[in-house]
């Protein structure tokens, strides 16, 4: 009966309730979408640590991480090679040589680390081969000698990038609904190079009008980026044996992952093809990727803490050691977002406690009422109780479902926060996140919403319990 | 069978300025059955003498026994669940709960006594047909009528089984044939049920019905006549 009364009394002020509901709505749809998209964004960016940048295990020599010497290279391969192919556990494994070199081209120069790899293999460890833009060549599969992959960012630090307003261009553009004076314009550079971008925008704003960029802009410079695939690429770097040595390579594909810091750095080219240069034997390699079948946190320990006790004169680090970013997120992330449902109940939980109390107020003859009939003072404080809980919970349900709703809809279709693309790229966070949460947040949700209602009836429950039946009876 | 036996009952209202003695050394007592009237001025302490007998109120002095507890002494607590087993109540402004039904209303009480469902269906079905609503169990407050809301409250007050009933001017927003039906009702449950129904009032229909009425002036009891 209590219940009842309890559910009966929340309907009591229809409006007041409904106001209130509406806020715990609002309140807890934010709070889990924006979980939902913290989420998105941090299993983004574990995925990508993981299956992009440094796999589940590395193996390296311990000296190559205060000396990236090429003569440090992973000791007793052999054995550990022979370890690997008869684990169970691995799904995939693979090696890297490593070299830090000076890369060149008539235009322009970076540093880089030039990873020697067996494409195939490295396919199965490293999601890069589908990081491939639009435009820019391929994995290794064109038949050219000693072939190089190198991120766009360096493509662009080394001037291999430029724009063209091509023919094809002219003919998108008017797919896309540009108007004839627009490609008219354009066509005053049809077929001129541009081979910086910020020189390719100062022309474009010379001969668009300002709402004409900011319609097109973005598809023009898109459409007009030309890759010089086959061009040269000049390296140099110290041997084996520490001699300056050089050697081109020539650029078959242009890769984007969502790390900036990642694609500057790094470049893929096939291990055949430096290895006399550089003076490796078959054996050698700088560091061993490692993917295992169970992606699980304590399996992945399990997988390191043995082969630390087995191949003790090798390093040997887990992706969270060695993407620390994505590690702390894994192990932190889920705290956030409840931290995130506390601030906003905690916010709400003060509008919950001026209701309840007003809703006290007004029924005080009532409450007098009940005392003096027999309601003991646990009863009176469970009625109010269940009341906030009722009123609270009610509005937590409908946010929950709206909120999960919200991120089911937006998990299939993505959200792309292309404006600021570059920053969250710069930190290697993915500017096109799928938001997504767990069954059990909804669950953990709900266990807080009891608590705040809880929490929140206390200050007009005391209130209640403080009434002297006789006084509450007397009141108009 | 005593029912209530009150000996030199006090009370005295400290104000900020005054002290007021509500009441005044009253010696009383109430058989079972019996269907007796307080009445008084206003402010002569008969509501002040009622509270106290369904221990809402403490007394400054004496004492309240009912079946041998003597009820002042008794922790506040220990108070509620005594006015629960013993006491029924009638208020002036009916005092329903307004989101319940009017069978509701009268389960509620044998709810918390713990009784089962199916003794309370039985006894407010009962309890309600007897106050002549019977066809109105499913109808709340607000659709009732004073007279008819007043007669949920008094099912309410017999619902818990009570030994006495407390009514503290049951008649007083009651029209004349309101008044006249609900009187005749409570009569008719006291002869039935044999339980002991005490009014303060200062309604001359009711004093008419009283077969006892008791007169308090200033707190003390001047009169106490007994009718047949």
């Amino acid at each position: 009966m209590i219940w009842n009364i309890s559910w009966k009394n929340v309907w009591r002020n229809r409006s007041r309730s409904i106001v209130v509901i509406c806020a715990v709505t609002l309140g807890t749809i934010s709070g889990v979408f924006v979980a939902g998209l913290m989420k998105g964004w941090v299993d983004q960016r574990i995925h990508s640590a993981i299956h992009t940048e440094v796999s589940h295990i590395k193996i390296q020599n311990p000296e190559y991480l205060n000396n990236e010497e090429l003569k440090h290279t992973v000791p007793n391969y052999n054995k550990i090679e022979a370890y690997l192919n008869n684990s169970p556990e691995i799904k995939a494994w693979t090696k890297h040589t490593k070299i830090i070199a000076m890369a060149s081209t008539s235009r322009g120069n970076t540093a880089l680390a030039i990873k020697g790899i067996n494409p195939e293999e490295e396919k199965a460890i490293s999601d890069v081969y589908t990081k491939i833009v639009d435009n820019g060549g391929d994995y290794f599969e064109s038949g050219f000698k000693n072939p190089i992959v190198i991120s766009e960012k360096t493509a662009d630090q080394l001037r291999l990038i430029n724009y063209i307003i091509s023919q094809e261009l002219l003919d998108s553009l008017s797919r896309l609904g540009a108007d004839e004076n627009l490609v008219n314009s354009l066509n005053q550079v049809k077929d001129q190079r541009f081979i910086t971008e910020k020189k390719f925008k100062a022309e474009l704003e010379l001969i668009l009008k300002p709402s004409e960029i900011k319609e097109f802009g973005a598809n023009i410079m898109k459409l007009a980026k030309n890759y010089k695939i086959r061009s040269k690429v000049r390296f140099t770097f110290t041997d084996m044996d520490g001699e300056m040595v050089q050697k081109s390579f020539r650029v078959c594909g242009i890769y984007k992952t969502t790390n900036t810091m990642f694609d500057q750095m790094n470049a893929f080219i096939r291990t055949d093809d430096i290895a006399e240069l550089a003076g490796f034997q078959n054996s050698d390699c700088h560091e061993i990727m490692i993917i295992l079948n169970n992606e699980k946190d304590e399996n992945v320990k399990l997988f390191r803490d043995n082969l630390k006790s087995k191949f003790g004169e090798t390093n040997v680090m887990s992706w969270k050691e060695l993407a620390p970013d994505a590690g702390m997120m894994a192990d932190f992330m889920s705290m956030y977002y409840y931290m995130i449902m506390g601030v906003i109940f905690f916010a709400l939980a003060f509008g919950i406690i001026n209701t309840m109390l007003m809703a006290v107020l007004e029924r005080i003859k009532e409450l007098g009422m009940l005392m003096a009939v027999g309601m003991n003072k646990k009863r009176v404080f469970n009625m109010i109780m269940l009341e906030t809980i009722f009123l609270t919970i009610v509005g937590s349900i409908a946010g929950m479902i709206l909120g999960g709703s919200l991120i089911g809809i937006f998990g299939k279709v993505g959200m792309n926060f292309a404006s600021v693309q570059e920053g969250f790229e710069a930190f290697g966070w993915s500017a096109m996140v799928y938001p997504n949460i767990e069954i059990s947040f909804f669950f953990g949700v709900t266990l807080m919403v009891i608590v705040v209602a809880i929490f929140s009836s206390i200050i007009p429950a005391r209130k209640a319990l403080k009434l002297n039946p006789v006084e509450a009876l007397r009141t108009e | 069978m005593k029912v209530i036996d009150i000996n030199n009952l006090t009370k005295i209202y400290n104000g900020s300025e005054v002290m007021v003695k509500a009441v005044n050394n009253i010696s009383l007592s109430f058989e079972q059955g019996e269907f007796a009237a307080i009445v008084g001025p206003s402010g002569s302490g008969k509501t002040t003498l009622l509270n106290m007998i369904g221990g809402l109120d403490k007394p400054t002095e004496g004492e309240i026994l009912v079946g041998g507890t003597n009820i002042g002494g008794l922790s506040a607590s220990k108070l509620i669940d005594f006015r629960l087993k013993n006491i029924g109540f009638v208020f002036q402004a009916y005092n329903l709960i307004p989101v319940l039904t009017a069978k509701e209303n009268v389960e509620f009480i044998m709810e918390l006594q713990g009784k089962s469902r199916l003794e309370r269906d039985e006894r407010s079905i009962a309890l309600l047909s007897a106050v002549g609503l019977g066809e109105r169990v499913n109808a709340r407050p607000a659709k009732l009528s004073g007279g008819q809301q007043q007669r949920v409250a008094v099912a309410r007050a017999l619902a818990s089984k009570p030994k006495f009933v407390l009514a503290d001017e049951p008649t007083a927003n009651l029209d004349s044939k309101s008044t006249e039906t609900l009187l005749d009702i409570m009569e008719e449950l006291n002869k039935k049920e044999n339980i002991t129904f005490i009014f303060s009032t200062h309604d001359q229909r009711v004093v008419n019905k009283a077969r006892r009425v008791i007169t308090v002036e200033d707190g003390c009891v001047v009169s106490d006549e007994k009718r047949n």
